[in-house]
């Protein structure tokens, strides 16, 4: 089965983050110690320039999303786009006083801004994913994140999942704004989606809100992601990979008639009226994320994969369109 | 697997010679002009994609279904006569015989004129597959290609989930005037089909079936329903479950009126709503939007006049859906006749798509 359903990193990691993981578990039956945890934590500061302090660490962003959530939104509503990391939606829905959507729809994909002002000047912890999964595109820029956060009655989380693809982040403005906090994940852009280490930049108002319990990751996961942060021009270099074939990959769809959006990530939004498209691939042994359960019908989510796995997929798909003409 | 089949050989047939359906005297018209049949291709087609085989259809005489199953392989029997001229009431006399004879879906070929004769024939008995062929298909029960009636039909089994659909009816006559002037007619129960489940990490709750996304919404509604104000319910499936939950019952396709849990009005019109207004002050409207054209005000529901919303205002209007018919919509519609209504109900309004879960959508004029 070729995935291209999950947004996963196609490109293993390098020998010496695999070695790393090695090392860690062979001591699996000791917890990590938090020396090494803060280890972590310095080599993120490094990276990212934000003070170790205001970091912390999660299996994976979407846990540290789910405690946001669980944390502050007792007392405020919380403000998404719709659509957005469904996890995160889900546990909003659930746990929330109560859950406003932005309605997004294609082909257009626009978000109001001064709708969202306005609807953001009630006590509110706004969560967005910038770049938004699945749409692939990105709907912040600084001028309405400053107006957002200028607003103090406003929690804002930017989840930056897909950073190393996009290029584009606002986690300097951690320092300067208290009541903003940006999600990161190793799982994507560095291929340690099976380790599940994410993080967060988070100003002050939501470090004092937080537990201040230290999250102890597995040891294999910390080891790898220390060793990944010192490889950064190997994630670079995939990175810059993977954006040349989406590009590649979106043109060839739309040759095909298949209509592919533009992304600023590892994966691509694209819409086809051929019916069952999804379960049609399936059978031929490639997987993508039908979108028709969740969102609209017709539209599916194809993460990038190796050259070669897109040129299977561009294959299969002429095939399964053929079929239907010939039909 | 029992299937009954009925083709409108005539729907559709209008669109080519640009006379915006066959209602009427513009059948023969369209003849004249030259128009072919729509129907006939559009069955064979479905019938030539569908795999299974066991499948006893009870089909309509001659150019009404045997004509086109004829050769196929499929095993079928007739049901009913017909003469040369093929009429609405036929349509629904086969239905009928269909239902009594327990088939376990109906298919049927035509446009929203075809789909008023099902529904006054079978109303939500049983479930029925609607493939489009005619000019105005303003119902959002019909599927989307005949790729997907015969996926449907490979796939049909007795516990497929279901959904309710509008069906909606279109005067033929103002509309080839160029006005469209809809309303909600009646509702038919359709298949909802669901792709195959995907396990992954993604994999949410959110795939709940219409019916019980519809008992979420009528919760979430009821738990902040406020005395003191009087609550206008519309039409719609999305409202009867509402109603359910409150524990009254709903008109169908009418408006109906609550206040302090207890039901005041029924099936009202403009007079009566008005009354209730002024007898107990304060109002709110709860809406559902028509499936694929997104009006919540304007073509479902007329009772609801400009006089009416000007008073409840958009502040007490509250809108529903479930995701399934939510999510596809671009934006609500409004066309209630009177344009500064229109430009009160414009812009963003939160719709209840689930327990506790509002989407931010916009209201055009």
């Amino acid at each position: 089965m070729i995935r291209l359903d999950l947004n996963e990193n196609p490109y293993p990691p390098p020998r010496s983050v695999l070695e790393e993981a090695e090392k860690g578990l062979r001591e699996v039956n000791r917890y990590c110690e938090q020396a090494c945890l803060d280890e972590l934590k310095r080599s993120i500061e490094e990276y990212t320039g934000i003070p170790w302090r205001s970091i912390k660490l999660s299996p994976g962003s979407d846990t540290i999303l789910r405690e946001i959530i669980h944390s502050f939104s007792i007392d405020r509503k919380v403000i998404m786009l719709n659509p957005s990391f469904l996890p995160t939606l889900e546990c909003a829905k659930r746990h929330s006083r109560k859950m406003v959507k932005f309605h997004i729809t294609p082909p257009e994909f626009i978000l109001k801004r001064e709708i969202l002002q306005e609807e953001a000047r009630e006590p509110s912890l706004v969560i967005i994913d910038n770049p938004n999964n699945p749409t692939g595109r990105e709907f912040l820029d600084k001028d309405l994140v400053v107006d957002l956060l200028d607003n103090k009655n406003t929690l804002l989380v930017i989840d930056e999942a897909y950073y190393e693809f996009s290029g584009n982040t606002f986690s300097n403005l951690v320092n300067e704004y208290g009541n903003l906090a940006v999600t990161r994940t190793l799982d994507k852009a560095f291929s340690l989606a099976g380790l599940r280490v994410g993080y967060l930049l988070a100003g002050e108002k939501f470090m004092e809100g937080l537990s201040d319990f230290n999250v102890i990751l597995p040891r294999p996961s910390v080891y790898a992601a220390i060793a990944a942060l010192k490889n950064m021009q190997y994630v670079m270099e995939n990175a810059r990979r993977i954006r040349s074939e989406r590009k590649r990959l979106i043109r060839e769809l739309n040759k095909l008639g298949i209509e592919a959006y533009k992304s600023s990530t590892n994966f691509i939004l694209v819409k086809s009226e051929f019916p069952g498209l999804g379960d049609k691939l399936r059978v031929k042994g490639i997987a993508v994320r039908d979108l028709s359960r969740d969102w609209i019908p017709g539209y599916y989510r194809i993460s990038v994969g190796l050259p070669e796995e897109n040129n299977i997929l561009l294959e299969t798909l002429k095939e399964i369109l053929a079929d239907e003409s010939n039909n | 697997m029992k299937l009954g089949l009925i083709v409108n050989p005539i729907a559709g047939m209008g669109g080519s010679v640009g006379l915006k359906g066959t209602d009427g005297d513009a059948y023969r018209k369209a003849l004249e002009l030259g128009a072919t049949p729509v129907s006939p291709v559009r069955i064979r087609q479905v019938l030539s994609l569908v795999k299974r085989r066991d499948i006893n259809f009870l089909v309509a005489p001659g150019k009404m279904g045997e004509d086109y199953i004829r050769g196929t392989g499929f095993i079928y029997e007739v049901v009913g006569s017909i003469g040369e001229q093929t009429t609405a009431d036929d349509t629904k006399k086969i239905a009928r015989e269909m239902v009594d004879r327990g088939v376990d879906l109906l298919i049927f070929v035509g446009g929203d004129g075809t789909a008023r004769d099902i529904a006054d024939a079978v109303d939500l008995k049983i479930p029925v597959l609607a493939i489009p062929s005619g000019v105005k298909m303003f119902s959002s029960v019909f599927v989307v290609s005949p790729y997907a009636a015969a996926r449907i039909m490979d796939s049909f089994t007795a516990d497929m989930p279901l959904v309710e659909r509008e069906v909606m009816d279109i005067d033929e006559e103002a509309f080839r005037q160029n006005k469209l002037a809809a309303r909600l007619y009646s509702y038919l129960k359709v298949p909802g089909i669901e792709p195959l489940l995907q396990a992954s990490k993604e994999a949410s709750n959110t795939s709940k079936s219409e019916e019980a996304q519809k008992r979420e919404i009528a919760e979430y509604i009821v738990e902040n329903m406020e005395d003191g104000y009087v609550y206008l319910l519309g039409p719609g499936t999305t409202l009867k479950a509402i109603a359910g939950k409150i524990g009254v019952e709903k008109t169908l396709l009418g408006i109906d009126a609550v206040y302090n849990g207890k039901l005041v009005g029924k099936d009202l019109n403009e007079k009566g709503i008005l009354e209730l207004i002024d007898t107990y002050g304060r109002a709110r409207i709860i809406v559902t939007p028509i499936g694929g054209n997104g009006f919540i005000f304007g073509r479902a529901s007329k009772q609801f006049t400009p006089e009416v919303l000007r008073r409840v205002g958009k502040e007490n209007t509250i809108v529903v859906g479930t995701k399934g018919k939510i999510l596809k919509l671009k934006h609500l519609r409004v066309d209630t006749g009177d344009e500064e209504v229109d430009r009160m109900l414009s812009g963003p309004i939160k719709v209840v798509i689930g327990y506790n879960e509002e989407l931010l959508m916009e209201v055009r004029a």
